[in-house]
């Protein structure tokens, strides 16, 4: 057990947890979040997708001990700004979201990758999504939906 | 019970690896999958652990007397994004894994790692690339090959931590990478090749190929190498056959549930002939 | 009368997106206890013995002693026991439970229950047949007689994993003294009723399912869940306390149900004006260890034959072959991937050896209103295939890539599919299997509830359905509440199978909220049941399979565009265009959503997906292995619907869910023929294959 210190969902917070925990077992179990999901335990699917230090990473492979002084942001977090608005929207009228397992994790992704590069190319949106898996709507609705964002929040990322 | 050491500095981490044995871990994209357990449970860890990801200090890219020096806890996202890191290390590194992989995946624990499919190393090797590793004790410099020993084995001392990864700037007319994986994202390859060459005074004077998860370790052969220096690129040409067969007998694939061992021979050698029969004069 | 047509928002988008959306693996109860399942290590063997350590308190082991009534799953041909008894038939049946409040330690535990086998020699292939079906049209043998030309072919299709992103997982608990709920990822929520009751030998009252979110099922939480809930249940029973499994994604691919692999053998007979007279066909299917609904996918490929072409001579033969390999079962398509494959590169193969142009060769075969279908029921509706091809045709630019890219060494072609997909439940299953009904209840405050089983599991039903209600009523979308499942509210209005949601339950939903309408009472409260009625036309004969197999059929064409690389021999997908006739869409972009997934996973089918056994172990058991695409895997998708409303489908609707994945395997696959030069018998064309087949001189 150690003192992890670290920021979640803009909140300072502080645990007694093993570090080698997942930190999506923590965000879950600990912290009682639904957002990250476990989908394959092996970073392949997204589900798990959450932002440490604004960049997208799977918790499901990420220990506590490296969120150490950072700031973490789950779609709970996430979903209280303007820009998540935009892009629920967004997928609302693109039809991005079918039964929704790997929804947050694809918002997640579209978030790092929008503030980072606020005028990717389909190519680069492609890329940017491509660590997140959708089984349900062959990712055209979700690319879509990602440039609809970009034109409606234009000025957000 | 499981030490878990999230060292203050680089000092601090060398004089813990000199009092114990510790697993290191850096981003733990690898080895956070390989110790997993049941969702909900803690990855079976049996050594104590020195957590390194944090340290700033191994955090960098720098350019210093003709080489680049990568800290080894610099993330693949950051060696993509930085101006002055090789270009085929940002090219092979762009096809490797996902972009949240690529933000806490480290060129340092792809080393300690190993892995037979692991690209990033197929560049190391392909840049003559030296690690170099600290303890208490002092610091060795070792040719990348030198390091890598077989799967998921290195030729560190239980007290030592890579320390930084260091490739000196070379120029080539022509840098290919090509990665053969199960799709067109997010695949672990079946097989790799990277080759670069430099032509002066239409000689070829430097020539260079590597070959990725078709041995425990990357393939490259210096020998068959030095052979073709200072050829033509016509000459080398006209040689091909005798160079697919040279490298035809040093590769190893073999058949697991990702492809088989006559696919990944018959790849590589096409990706091998293909790179020799595109070089420019 | 707002169109059923237009899209509305999904009344779930919000939840889906905020991860407020509550799935089986999010819901804790007080004093829950976690369950780890201990399976067989070997494919198959008699059990000698079993040792247990010394559990510690708090944690019980559960197995087929402790079930109280009937140790089967209850399932269309139920053969699967629940917990092992002396014997094990595949790697990874489930021989016992084992139940307690701390994961790790159930980890830890596993491993030290040591089980005795005696090994029995296992079987794999097409050898032992359990189910076998035949039926004839017309006259094959004079046909063949007759013939000019006679070729036979055979044609492969390998696993594939429904791969839903969330993985299967239930929850049981008492609820009460005599009465067990159920929680969890599921399609039927009646099924695993039904089949909880029969094991435990509860009555209706007595067992309470409810539906939770869904991530995806396509199939494979058809059936399965089933044999999770009757083991949980007797759990609960022995325990008393709230029981959670959640599977790790391993642990799921490696045992849950998948697609039958196949073996299909077409021979047909050719008269000397290029028409195919008859086709002889046998369907062989790797049914895995135990049969579940296998007879009912059998059914459904051998019916599929003639695919969307007219055959007047037919002699189909299907066989169920049981080996000592996970069970096989339900995966959207059910049968019609592997024959629609078989079927279309048939057809193309044909026409290459007659020196025919493919495309006008089949176009002279395409069935036509009034025809009769292979199972000598009638095309009763129009076809409107022509146009569907010539649209798909059009904006795909495929007549003049075919011409481009038939050049030798070009590693550049173009493949088109024609198919169909017989709308709802095989045969006369609707009328002797499901008997659904369904339920309307408005309260005094004028708010109408639909009390029906049907599970959106991202297909849109909660929306769907529920819109289908409001414009029948002439009420806002907000005045109708249709909520997920509870067994304790609703009826059974059959399992979210074989597309037929949109097309039976909402018909029925229609009718219910006609009666509703004309029984309106404000301010009274009213209840409206309305049972399904198989149409008087629908003839079927379950025992000759002949007769109107389906009420419906849904069509489609896809066209699909590829580049082969000559050094890796890989497939690069350029671009997928889609036309469908699934009568008419209610809500097009729900619609068009199962257009792209269905696509998706259907070309996948055919190059990408591959899971392979070896002396019943399967190979691929992870993301990383079983490679279904990413987001780079896809070109850009161009979708068309084509209206060609079904009187009887409410809003003119056909089925739709699966119709959008039975052709895509074909369409990739006679790409890549194209691109290569070489015929392509077997599915998935992996690199490997494809430089098999080039290498092959």
């Amino acid at each position: 057990m150690s003192n992890i210190t670290f920021k979640l969902n803009h909140e300072e917070v502080s645990v007694e947890l093993n570090p080698s925990m997942r930190l999506l077992d923590a965000l879950r179990d600990h912290f009682h979040l639904t957002g990250p999901k476990e989908g394959c335990g092996e970073g392949e699917c997204g589900a798990c997708s959450v932002l440490v230090n604004g960049k997208l990473v799977n918790s499901c492979c990420f220990p506590l001990a490296n969120v150490q002084g950072k700031e973490v942001l789950t779609i709970e977090g996430y979903s209280k700004t303007e820009r998540y608005h935009v892009l629920v929207e967004a997928f609302a009228h693109e039809g991005g979201s079918q039964c929704g397992i790997c929804t947050p994790g694809m918002l997640i992704a579209a978030e790092s990758l929008l503030t980072k590069n606020n005028h990717p190319t389909d190519e680069e949106i492609r890329i940017g999504i491509s660590g997140n898996l959708c089984r349900c709507t062959g990712y055209n609705a979700i690319i879509k939906a990602i440039q609809r964002a970009i034109k409606q929040g234009a000025g957000l990322w | 019970m499981v030490k878990h050491i999230i060292p203050a500095n680089l000092k601090s981490a060398l004089a813990y690896l000199s009092e114990g044995t510790f697993q290191i871990m850096a981003g733990g994209t690898d080895l956070m999958i390989q110790k997993r357990s049941t969702a909900g449970t803690l990855p079976h860890f049996e050594r104590d652990i020195l957590y390194l990801a944090n340290l700033e200090e191994l955090r960098y890219i720098q350019r210093k007397d003709g080489s680049v020096h990568i800290g080894s806890m610099t993330t693949l996202e950051e060696i993509i994004d930085h101006p002055d890191a090789p270009e085929l290390l940002k090219e092979v590194i762009r096809e490797m894994g996902s972009p949240a992989i690529r933000h806490a995946g480290t060129l340092g624990g792809n080393i300690g790692n190993a892995s037979p499919a692991g690209d990033s190393l197929v560049a190391l090797y392909l840049l003559d690339a030296q690690v170099l590793l600290s303890s208490a004790e002092g610091d060795r410099l070792l040719p990348i090959e030198n390091v890598i020993l077989g799967v998921r084995k290195t030729a560190m001392k239980p007290n030592e931590l890579i320390h930084e990864i260091i490739i000196s700037e070379a120029k080539f007319d022509q840098v290919k990478w090509v990665k053969v994986g199960g799709r067109q994202a997010d695949a672990i390859s079946k097989v790799s090749f990277a080759g670069a060459y430099r032509v002066s005074n239409h000689q070829v004077v430097d020539f260079r190929l590597a070959f990725g998860a078709i041995s425990i370790t990357v393939l490259r052969n210096r020998a068959i190498e030095k052979k073709y220096e200072n050829h033509s690129v016509a000459e080398i040409n006209e040689d091909l056959p005798e160079i697919l067969k040279a490298y035809n007998a040093l590769i190893s694939p073999i058949d697991d549930q990702r492809s088989n061992k006559i696919y990944r021979r018959e790849v590589a050698l096409n990706i091998a002939k293909d790179f020799i029969e595109k070089m420019k004069e | 009368m707002k169109d059923l047509t237009r899209s509305t928002p999904k009344v779930d988008h919000e939840e889906k997106c905020s991860g407020k959306s509550v799935f089986v693996s999010d819901i804790h109860l007080e004093g829950m206890l976690f369950a780890k399942t201990v399976r067989s290590t070997v494919a198959k063997a008699k059990i000698t013995g079993i040792s247990l350590p010394v559990l510690p308190k708090g944690y019980t082991i559960v197995d087929h002693k402790d079930v109280i009534k009937e140790n089967v799953v209850n399932m269309i041909f139920s053969d699967w026991p629940v917990f092992a008894t002396d014997h094990v038939n595949y790697i990874g049946e489930p021989i016992m439970l084992i139940v307690g409040p701390d994961k790790k330690v159930l980890d830890d535990l596993v491993p030290q229950i040591k089980i005795d086998y005696e090994l029995e020699k296992p079987e794999f292939g097409y050898f032992h047949s359990s189910i076998h079906k035949e039926y004839t049209k017309g006259d094959t043998k004079l046909a063949f007689f007759n013939s000019d030309r006679i070729i036979e072919e055979t044609f492969e299709t390998g696993y594939q994993e429904q791969a839903y992103i969330e993985p299967q997982g239930m929850i049981a608990y008492p609820e009460g003294p005599k009465k067990v709920t159920l929680i969890g990822s599921m399609q039927c929520p009646y099924y695993i009723k039904n089949a909880v009751m029969r094991t435990l030998g509860y009555s209706e009252d007595q067992v309470r399912v409810i539906q939770p979110s869904v991530g995806g099922a396509f199939g494979g939480k058809e059936e399965f869940p089933s044999t999770t809930a009757c083991q949980l249940a007797t759990a609960v029973v022995k325990i008393g306390r709230p029981i959670k499994m959640i599977f790790e994604r391993e642990e799921d691919m490696l045992v849950t149900t998948k697609r039958h692999p196949s073996k299909i053998t077409l021979r047909a007979a050719i008269d000397e004006n290029h028409k195919i007279q008859a086709i002889k066909a046998h369907v062989s299917m790797d049914g895995g260890a135990y049969l579940g609904l296998s007879g009912v996918v059998l059914a459904r490929a051998m019916i599929a034959v003639s695919a969307s072409y007219t055959i007047p001579h037919l002699d189909v033969s299907g066989d169920v072959y049981t080996t000592n390999t996970v069970p096989t079962g339900a995966f959207r398509g059910f049968g019609a991937p592997q024959m629609i494959f078989a079927i279309e590169m048939f057809m193309h193969h044909i026409a290459k050896e007659l020196h025919a142009d493919p495309f006008t060769f089949r176009l002279a075969h395409l069935a036509k209103q009034g025809d009769l279908t292979s199972t000598g029921g009638v095309f009763r509706d129009p076809i409107i295939m022509k146009e569907l091809i010539q649209k798909a045709a059009e904006i795909s630019d495929y007549h003049k890539k075919v011409v481009a890219y038939r050049k030798p060494g070009s590693f550049k072609g173009v493949g088109m599919s024609w198919f169909f997909h017989g709308c709802g439940f095989t045969g006369d299953g609707e009328s002797s299997h499901i008997k659904a009904r369904v339920k309307l209840v408005k309260d005094e405050q004028d708010h109408v509830f639909v009390l029906i089983a049907a599970v959106d599991m991202g297909q849109g039903a909660k929306t769907s359905l529920k819109r289908i209600v409001a414009q029948t009523l002439d009420l806002p979308n907000e005045q109708v509440t249709f909520n997920n499942p509870d067994t304790d509210q609703i009826l059974d209005s059959g399992p979210t199978v074989a597309s037929r949601t949109t097309m039976i339950v909402g018909g029925l939903l229609q009718r219910a909220a006609e009666s509703l309408k004309k029984a309106w009472i404000p301010g009274k409260k009213i209840e409206i049941i309305e049972k399904y009625q198989q149409p008087d036309y629908i003839r079927w004969n379950e025992a000759t399979m002949k007769g109107d197999a389906y009420p419906a059929y849904s069509w489609g064409v896809n066209v699909v565009e590829v580049e082969v690389s000559p050094i890796t021999y890989q497939v690069k997908v350029k671009g997928v265009w889609s036309v469908y006739d699934v009568g008419k869409a209610i809500d097009e972009r729900m619609v068009l959503g199962q257009a792209d997934g269905g696509i998706t996973q259907g070309i996948a089918y055919g190059y990408l997906e591959v899971m392979r056994h070896e002396e019943g172990k399967i190979k691929q058991k992870n993301f990383t292995d079983y490679i279904i695409p990413t987001s780079v895997d896809v070109p850009v998708y161009q979708t068309v619907l084509y209206e060609n409303p079904f009187p009887f489908g409410p809003n003119g609707a056909k089925g739709v869910g699966e119709l959008t994945l039975v052709g895509g395997a074909p369409a990739v696959a006679l790409a890549i023929e194209q691109a290569i030069g070489k015929k392509i018998n077997k599915i998935p064309a992996t690199p490997e294959f494809i430089m098999g087949l080039l290498k092959h001189e």
